[in-house]
Parts: structure tokens; sequence; C-alpha cells
């Protein structure tokens, strides 16, 4: 009843007001939204139209050859696809390995109480302090010594995991019930067993929204792989994209078509699990100290 | 008794040892990849030390820093980067505090709005960078856009030619891509506002931009602060963007971001030591802002009572 009195008490000014807000988002999403519909409208345009003026949002017929232009490569040598390829396998062993080892130290922190255990963690922590472009160089030298240059395990082994995945993963794990894990003690699980069978499916969310920031930091990740890779065979598709977009005879069509096949992933996931995505994001606004 | 407390003894024992199992593989990760290159960076910035040369590396104490402190180029980054910083963070931090506002005033269609702000973060940054290339190409919809509103067809803006415009153009990708990621963060802050100290304001006659500035702003303080500094830093890390844009024709001194400067020290020039010493500074500024974020966040918890 309260609220049905209240709303019809709305003077005209704040009528303005509301129609104002309205239009502001609306304008703003647009705005927004654009250069995305761009990318997709010009992937299907022959590179004439996508220069045209005005621009023709609405492609004429799809032409599909950008996509096969794409892939096929100005040179007709097909990289992008083991680009591709190689950008799924880093991204993937790296999400499953920060996922496991950060759940692991974690659950270490989290639960076994041991002498200099705050002390570990306050290590831990402090490495999120040091930022990544910062210590590059010594890390580009640190694999060229192990002659890892231009290999998977470069493109891999320095993200093996992150300090940011332990903090998730203790503060989730603290809240974990000691009496489900005494339990399981009890019936003679070794701990190694509890962590796999018991803790590691009850971390779903954290583990999920971990995953996806890890996935995602990975797959758009330039510089790492701008240092360690020299041969085509080992570009990731950061790299594939800026060798396709600064070649002199490149065009706009297949340019946006290699765009649209790079963030094709990151959409399915974003749409598919939005939840996460946005809780990952507003995970700051909780992260106090 | 005696017995009984040996057991316990024995299972705290036991808890430990499998706690530093569970740490280990994460500290030699951290010590190897963290610990040991920063320290390395720093040492190495000591020394006059290039990339694939067989000599030895050279002791020059803090020249690297001396040089650098007085070399117009390193100047020039730092101003890239400041200008580059200033200019995104602000729009970023005021921009995403109103879209939050007004999407959170919206009875409807709420999801929609924070998807659709939300949706350029998701593609890598190197395809926005890459989208962007083309919308701010001399015939592209930038132009375009800018001419129909000025009503001034077929002038060049010059987005990726004038000192300026490169400038502002970078900022614009990074404002486009991180304003929605920015926007859900202060959301999630209003959300935690509680709906009581809203009903109460109604009641008590405020309206709704009353509500706002004296109920929800001061309570999202924390996270206005947050974000902020979160901006800051990523700002200052910023890479692609300018790479892509410098690898395209655009003129790289106006864009030369630190980021970029360290790359093209260590890669393109072989001087690891004076990259190295780029890197100890850039470090320490990024160290002191995040000390700041702590310092405030520490002291601006909120109580709602």
């Amino acid at each position: 009843m309260m609220t049905i009195s209240i709303a019809k008490k709305k003077k005209p000014q704040s009528l303005i007001v509301d129609i104002f807000i309205w239009f502001f988002l609306i304008g703003f999403a647009i705005i927004i939204l654009a250069p995305l519909a761009f990318m997709f409208t010009a992937s299907l345009m022959p590179s004439s139209d996508v220069m045209r003026l005005p621009y023709p949002w609405i492609p004429k017929s799809f032409y599909w050859q950008n996509f096969w232009q794409a892939i096929r490569g100005n040179d007709g040598s097909f990289i992008y696809i083991r680009n591709i390829i190689n950008s799924v396998i880093v991204a993937v062993s790296i999400t499953l390995s920060t996922v496991f080892l950060a759940a692991l130290t974690g659950y270490g922190l989290a639960k076994f109480p041991f002498k200099g255990r705050n002390v570990v963690f306050l290590l831990i922590m402090t490495t999120m302090m040091i930022p990544f472009e910062a210590i590059m160089i010594p890390l580009y030298l640190i694999v060229t010594n192990f002659g890892w240059q231009d290999s998977y395990i470069g493109l891999i082994v320095p993200f093996l995991t992150n300090a940011f995945g332990v903090f998730l993963m203790r503060q989730y794990l603290i809240t974990f019930p000691d009496e489900v894990i005494d339990a399981a003690r009890i019936d003679g699980a070794s701990e190694f067993s509890i962590f796999w069978r018991i803790i590691i499916p009850n971390s779903m969310p954290a583990i999920a929204t971990l995953a996806i920031l890890t996935f995602r930091s990975q797959w758009d990740n330039l510089l790492w792989p701008l240092l360690v890779v020299q041969s085509e065979e080992m570009k990731t598709i950061p790299l594939y994209i800026i060798k396709f977009s600064t070649e002199k005879y490149t065009n706009e069509g297949a340019m946006m078509a290699v765009a649209v096949i790079a963030s094709l992933p990151m959409f399915v996931l974003f749409f598919t699990l939005s939840k996460y995505f946005l809780s990952g994001s507003s995970l700051f606004s909780s992260r106090k100290g | 008794m005696a017995h009984k407390r040996r057991v316990h003894k024995g299972i705290e024992r036991k808890k430990a040892i499998w706690g530093w199992i569970f740490v280990a593989p994460s500290l030699l990760f951290f010590s190897l990849f963290s610990f040991y290159p920063i320290a390395n960076a720093f040492y190495t910035s000591l020394f006059k030390k290039d990339l694939l040369s067989l000599r030895p590396p050279k002791f020059v104490g803090i020249k690297q820093y001396t040089y650098l402190l007085t070399s117009p180029t390193f100047w020039n980054s730092v101003k890239a980067t400041a200008i580059f910083t200033l200019g995104t963070f602000i729009p970023l931090v005021v921009f995403s505090l109103i879209f939050a506002a007004f999407i959170m005033s919206r009875k409807r269609f709420q999801k929609f709005f924070q998807m659709a702000y939300y949706s350029p973060a998701v593609l890598s940054s190197v395809v926005a960078a890459a989208i962007w290339l083309l919308i701010l190409d001399p015939r592209g919809l930038a132009n375009q856009f800018v001419n129909f509103l000025l009503n001034s067809p077929g002038v060049d803006h010059k987005w990726l030619a004038s000192i300026g415009m490169v400038r502002f153009s970078t900022v614009l990708v990074y404002f486009w891509k991180y304003v929605g990621y920015f926007t859900i963060i202060f959301i999630a802050g209003m959300a935690s506002v509680p709906r009581t100290l809203h009903e109460a304001a109604r009641i008590d006659g405020a309206n709704s931009w009353q509500a706002f500035w004296r109920i929800t702003f001061p309570l999202i303080k924390p996270t206005t602060l947050l974000v902020s500094v979160v901006a800051m830093i990523q700002c200052l890390k910023t890479f692609s963007t300018q790479y892509l844009f410098v690898q395209s024709g655009a003129p790289r001194g106006p864009i030369d971001v630190i980021t970029l400067n360290i790359y093209y020290t260590a890669i393109r020039d072989h001087r690891i030591g004076r990259a190295s010493a780029m890197s100890i500074i850039l470090f320490a500024i990024m160290l002191f802002f995040t000390w700041f974020q702590l310092k405030v966040s520490k002291s601006e918890e909120v109580s709602y009572m």
C-alpha cells in the first residue's frame, strides 16, 4: 500500500527526469554497442562496403569469403587455425592449473593451522602488488635461460597459479564446515582425497569465477606471447590479429572476421555464464584490504 | 588422558605437515616467478646489460636511474602515461557511477543494460583496438559520426595522426572497453545499501536526487575509492591499444606509455639494464597506489547503523 501511495505522488518534473534517464541509458547503450555491431556487420561485407560513406549497417548479402580469408590468411598458410589451437591449449591449461593450485593452497591456508601460516599468506598476498609489467623482462630472461622460448612451456609456466586465486579460494573455504572434513577423516579418507572429493566439488561457485577470470585474462594476453614467441606456428590469437591488421594488403572485412572468430568463445561464455562474469567483476567491491 | 593428548598432538602435527604440503607448490611457484624476478629486475637495473650480448654486464650503480631521470624520452613516457591515466580514469569513474545510478533507478531492463554496457569488456583488448582502428580510419565511422553531429561533411579529424587526437583515441578505446566493467562494480556496491534506508528517506519526503546524494553516494564511498584506484592501476598498465596503434602507423611519441617504452627498450634496443630500471620505477609507482588503496579501503569501512 505504501509504495502505491508514494508512486502516485510523483511530480510532473520527475516524469521529465524519468524520460531523460531512459533516453540517456538507451542512447549510451546504442553508442556502446555500435562498435560491436560494426564488427559483426563488417565481417559479413566486402571491404568496399565496410569503408563506404555512410556506413551501410545491414549487409546486403552475407559475404562469407571474409571468414575464409581470415582463416586462410594473406599467404594461404591457414596458420590462424594453428594459432587458435595454441590459444586454447595455453588458456585451458593455465586455467586448469590455476584452479587446482589456487584451491590446493587456499585450502591449506584456510583449514590447516601450522607455524608460519600467516607469513606464507602474507608473502603470497604481496605478490599481488608486483605487476606483471615490472617483472616481464627478468621473466623473459629466466625463460630464455631455460631454453623455453617459442614453446608451450614458455607460454604456460609463468602463469601456473596466481595470488588473487589463492586469496579467493582461501576466503571461500574459510567458512567451509570443519565437521565435514573431520567426518571424512574418521571415515579413513586420505587428506588428498578429501581435497579432491569434498573440497573441489563444494567450491564450484568460486572455482567458476576464478576459471572465467583466468581464462579471459589469458585469452587476452598479448605482452607475454609477444616476448616469448618468435615463430608463426607458436603465435596465439592476439599476435595473429596484430600481424593480420598491420599487413599492408589486409582487407577490412576479413580483419573483422578475424576479430569475430577471436571473440566468439568469450561471447558464448558470456551469454551462458553471465552470472559468473558479472559476479567476477563485482568481487572487487567486496575485496577490502 | 596423557595418551589422548599425545594423539591430539599427533593430529595437530599431521595437519601442519599437510598444510605445508598443500601450500608448497604455490610457494615454490611464487618464489620462482614473482619474488626472484622482482629482485632480479632490481639487481639488473644496476648494470649496463645488453640482450644477446656476450660481453659481461658492467656494474653502473644508479646510473641507469640518473640517466632516465634526465632523459627526455623517459619523461615523455611519464607524461604520456600520466595523460592517458588521468584522461581515462576520471571519465571512467564519473560515467560508471552515473550509469550505475541510472540503471539502479530503473525497475525494468536492469539486466539488459548491465549486459549491454558490460559487453565490450568481454572482448580481448587487441580485438577492441582492431575494431577501433577501422572506426578511426579516415574513411571510418568516427569521422562520419562527428561530421554528422557538427554538420561538417568530409572533414578528417586525424584520429590516428595528430598528437592530441591519437592520445584521445587511445583514451576512447579504453573508456569504451572498461566503463561497463566498473559500472557493474558500482551496481554491486549500490545493491549492498539496505533498501530500508531508501524507503525511510522516501517516507521523509526525499526525492530520488536527494536520496542518491545523501544516502547512496556517502555509503558507496568505499566502492568509489576502490574503483578509482583499481581503474588507475589498470590504466598505468595499458599496452595493447598503444602497441597496435603504433604498429599500424600511428606516431609513437604521444602514446609511448611506460609499458610500451619498456618493451621497445628491452626488445628493440636490447637495453635490459635500462628497461629493468624503468620496470622498477613503474613498480614503485604502482606500489604507491596499491598501498594507497589498502589504506583507504581499511579506513573506510561503512556501517549502516
